[in-house]
Parts: structure tokens; sequence; C-alpha cells
């Protein structure tokens, strides 16, 4: 999110929030989100796939609300209005082509409203399919499933973005040549995937509570978490639009110290390190090992100050709309262990890999007696590396993945040996102890994250040693 | 009933995860938050009280907003009972 678009948030939180008692706040939400899944999807070089990406997004979300609704609840009048409007708002969208002031909405011409309609009709016509012929069937669930997974897989593996790039390219009569991964940048769609695997998993399971066709679209592109989470559960969010809410001065201030320490955490300090935290052009220029120690502490906090500060924005931004987002990060810089500081990091996105695959893959395993210290080895590897590749399926995000993963299993051993054999050290000195010791591998393996190839990171670690 | 179910958590938690069978856990004492259950003996903890009591504590269930104290995780099996 802009500055710009973060003011006009919060300025439409601030004249909706005194009006409440006259506008229905859940169908607010539902517009403004749909709104702006649109305005928020950046600029393409591919022909209407600004247009196309929200739109899928939209549809995906309309479609897994039909897959998982129960068997015994029917559609109702409130869904029918939404399915109704969320296909207006979308073919208004392609309209604002011929009102000049409008058509900004998206970042590039909206496409023709033929296309736009035919576009509707294909997600609606697959919606519809999905909740009259396979509606809570068990295959269509883990099928849904495995494509949105495809899709991630698609869009994080450079070499496959490229190749759909340059697919969609020839589709709409373009220069397949000139395709390129950056081309395929799907806003939020991380974040809507694990909502909707959520959602598709909870329902398999059985676990899934009824939520109006409003309220589930809301939840899945709700515009404050679009961008950056956090990745809330939908059992938690979609009471909260229910309940009578009017802002208050209260709410106001926790709200508006949110939103202020997160501009100031990601435009003034996140922003102002980024002019010499670690990247590919400098890690080339620095030689000297103090110079490259500071650029990596720099990006050690400018990474953190970044999303942090994002997601004070998005908790502030939800506030002013009676929505209180779960919280991502508790100072995880000045926890004592790398299990610690793993509990305090994006919280949302490890509490998720946790619940969908963690538990049920360790869980598995114990009860097939493998061995404890194979399960925990397994377990942390492959539960970091999956982190790691949500982030991106390059060599440098796995590493970084299973540089965490080896950490998690060494501080799991060390607190084992260390319940049979306490130490007397006195707090004094194993907190700071602690504390350093878990941002220091914290931020070493923060030199991974930074570089995409090898060859920087190498010259990276050997400057920071001295050998170069 | 549930003065029995703590008891026998108890016995469970500080003998096969804390490795202190000689050690009370007081029943409000944060668990998970506080850094005495790990992930891993979470899901052995939710694999004893399915054995034991019959009790399924789901994937999604094992964190401290489910149950974070022998009480809240006693609370939780009774109802499930």
């Amino acid at each position: 999110m802009t500055l710009t678009q973060i003011f006009i948030f919060t300025a439409l939180g601030l004249v909706a929030g005194g009006f409440y008692k006259r506008v229905n706040r859940g169908w607010l939400l539902f517009l403004a989100s749909v709104l702006a899944v649109f305005w928020l999807q950046p600029a393409s070089l591919i022909r209407n796939l600004p247009f196309v990406l929200p739109a899928a997004s939209l549809g995906l979300a309309t479609a897994v609300w039909a897959l998982t609704l129960p068997r015994e609840t029917k559609i109702s009048r409130q869904d029918w209005w939404a399915a109704g409007i969320l296909g207006g708002l979308i073919l208004l969208v392609s309209a604002t082509r011929f009102i000049e002031p409008l058509s900004d909405l998206l970042a590039v011409r909206p496409p023709a409203v033929d296309f736009a309609a035919i576009f509707v009709l294909v997600l609606a016509l697959f919606a519809g399919l999905l909740f009259w012929l396979v509606r809570g069937r068990m295959l269509a669930l883990y099928l849904s499933i495995m494509l949105i997974v495809a899709i991630l897989i698609v869009i994080k593996s450079p070499p496959l973005a490229q190749a759909a790039s340059g697919a969609l390219r020839s589709l709409s009569g373009q220069d397949p040549a000139l395709a390129s991964p950056l081309d395929f940048g799907w806003l939020g769609f991380s974040y809507i995937a694990f909502r909707l695997i959520h959602v598709l998993r909870d329902r398999a399971a059985g676990r899934l509570p009824a939520v109006s066709l409003r309220d589930f679209v809301t939840y899945i592109v709700f515009f404050p978490a679009l961008t950056s989470g956090p990745i809330d559960r939908v059992e938690r969010f979609t009471p909260q639009l229910q309940t009578d809410f009017l802002l208050d001065s209260d709410q106001l201030l926790t709200a508006g110290r949110r939103l202020i320490t997160g501009l100031f955490m990601k435009f003034v300090l996140a922003d102002a390190l980024a002019f010499f935290a670690l990247n590919a052009v400098n890690a080339w220029q620095v030689q000297s090992a103090g110079w490259m120690w500071l650029l990596l502490l720099a990006f050690s906090f400018r990474i953190f100050f970044d999303f942090a500060g994002y997601t004070h924005i998005a908790i502030g931004l939800g506030m002013l709309f009676g929505v209180v987002l779960p919280e991502n990060f508790d100072q995880p810089y000045l926890k004592q262990n790398l299990t610690a500081f793993w509990n305090s990091w994006h919280m949302t996105l490890t509490q998720w890999v946790r619940s969908y695959y963690f538990n049920p893959v360790a869980r598995w395993l114990r009860a097939h007696k493998i061995p404890i210290l194979l399960v925990i080895l397994f377990g942390q590897l492959t539960t970091m590396g999956l982190i790691g590749l949500w982030h991106g399926i390059t060599w440098n995000f796995i590493t970084w993945g299973f540089w965490h993963g080896a950490g998690l299993f060494i501080h799991n051993q060390w607190t084992a040996f260390s319940k049979t054999r306490p130490f007397s050290l006195s707090p004094s000195i194993t907190v700071p102890l602690g504390i350093i010791a878990t941002f220091a591998f914290v931020t070493i393996g923060w030199v991974w994250f930074a570089l995409p190839q090898p060859a920087d990171a190498a010259r990276v670690f050997s400057v920071l040693v001295g050998m170069k | 009933m549930k003065q029995e179910l703590i008891g026998k958590l108890n016995t469970y938690i500080t003998g096969q995860i804390l490795k202190r069978p000689d050690k009370t856990l007081n029943p409000n004492e944060p668990l998970i938050s506080g850094g005495l259950i790990d992930s891993f003996s979470l899901v052995d903890l939710a694999m004893f009280v399915e054995q034991t009591w019959g009790a399924k504590l789901a994937d999604t269930e094992l964190n401290a907003q489910t149950f974070d104290t022998l009480n809240q995780l006693a609370d939780l099996i009774e109802s499930r009972l």
C-alpha cells in the first residue's frame, strides 16, 4: 500500500466510523474490499492482467465459498445480493474505462466491458457448478487445495512464472519473447491462498461454520490485510462483522497509535534503512568486514520495521472499521532463543503452517512409532523449508528455511540436554547472552533472504569473516 | 472429575515432557506461551489425551489461544467427554 492509499482508507474509516447506525458496516467493508482488490493491484505489461488477477481472486473466493457451504445451508437472499453486487462491481470496474477520473481505479486502462462480462459469466458458471455438483465432496475439496497450491507454485517459481507470462502474452496477442516473471505479480495471493486452504481443509475436517458470501469474500480480501497479512481465521474474523460498532474516542486513539507507529516504522525507519541495507549491488561494493556487518544489521532492522510496520498499519486500519486483526509480531528480536523468535515473528504464518502441515505430519509420524529424534529433525527442517518456499521457490529462500530448521533442531536438543543437566548460571548472564545469540543467528540467516544469487551470498560471508 | 483430569495431565506433563516427575504444576501456569511445552510435546500431549480419554484435539487447536493451562485443557477435555 502507498501512503496515499493508506490515507484514503484512513479517511474512509474516520468518515464511516460515525455513521454505522445508518450505513451497514458489513456491506461497506464488502464493497470497499472488492474495489480495493482492483485498486491495489500493481500494473503489468500483460494486457488486461491487472483486471484479470483481482477478478480471479474474487472468483476463487466465491468458488471456494460455494464448495464449502454446508449441505444443509441454503443460499440466502443476502447471498444472492452479494453475488449480484460482486458481478456488478467487476463489470463496473471495466466500465470505468468510459469515465475518465474513475478509470484510475485500475493501474492500467480497464478492459472492454464484453471481456469483463464473459469473465464474470465464466466465474459464475464455475461457482454454480461447484455448488450444485460437488459441494462438500472430499475429492473436490482436496483437488481445490491442490489447484491453489499449483497456482502458488507457478507464481513463486521464476521459470514457471516466466512460462505462464509467455503463455498469457500469446493469448493476448503480445510477444511471448518479452515474457518476464515480474509480469505475474498477483497481489496478495500468498495470503489469499493460505486463507482459502484453511477454509477448504477445515471444511474437509467438518469444522467450518456457515458463513455468508458477503462476509466470506470480505474475509478473503479484507483490504487492510490484503498485501501483507496477517492471516486470520474465518471463524474469528467473520463474527466481528455481525456486531454493533460505532467508532468511539478510545478506539480512535488505539487505532491512531497503531497507524502512526506503523507509518513511522515503514515509511521512516525501514525506508531510511533501505538506503544502506544489504542488497545484490552493495554486496559487491563493500570491502571491509565492519561495513558488511553494518549493511547486514541495516537489513535485519529494515525487514523487521517494514513488515512489523505494515502489520501495525493493517491492525490500525482494521480497528477503524471495527475489525480486530490478529497480532503478527511480538518483539521478536528480544527473544532468548530461536523457538521463542519463531513464536513471535510472522506469528499468523507460523501458526498456519503448524496447524496444516507440522501438527498433522508430526502426529502421523509419532503414531507410526518413528523415533522422536527423526521426527524432530524432519519436522523442523521441512516446516521451515516450507516457510522458506512460501517466500519464493528459489535456492536462497530454501537455504534460509533450512538454516532456521537446523537452528530450531539444535535448540530443541539443547533444551532437552539442559533439562537433565541444569546449569547454575545467573539469568543476568544467560538472558542477554540468549538474546544476542538469537539475534546474531537470525541476522546471519538474512544474508540468504536478501540475496537471490549464491555467488552474492558467498561473497558476503567471506567478507563478513574477513576472508576478502 | 476435573481434579482427576488435572492430576493425570500433571503426571504426564511433568514425567514425560518436563522429565521432572517430582514437580507439581500450577493449574493456571501458562504451559505453551510460557515455553514449558514445545510444538513436538504438544503433539504428544494431544495423542495422550486422545488415547486416555478419547477426546480429539484437532491440529488447529494445538496452540495457546485454544488452551494454555492445565485448567483450560481439563475444561476442553471435559466438554468433549
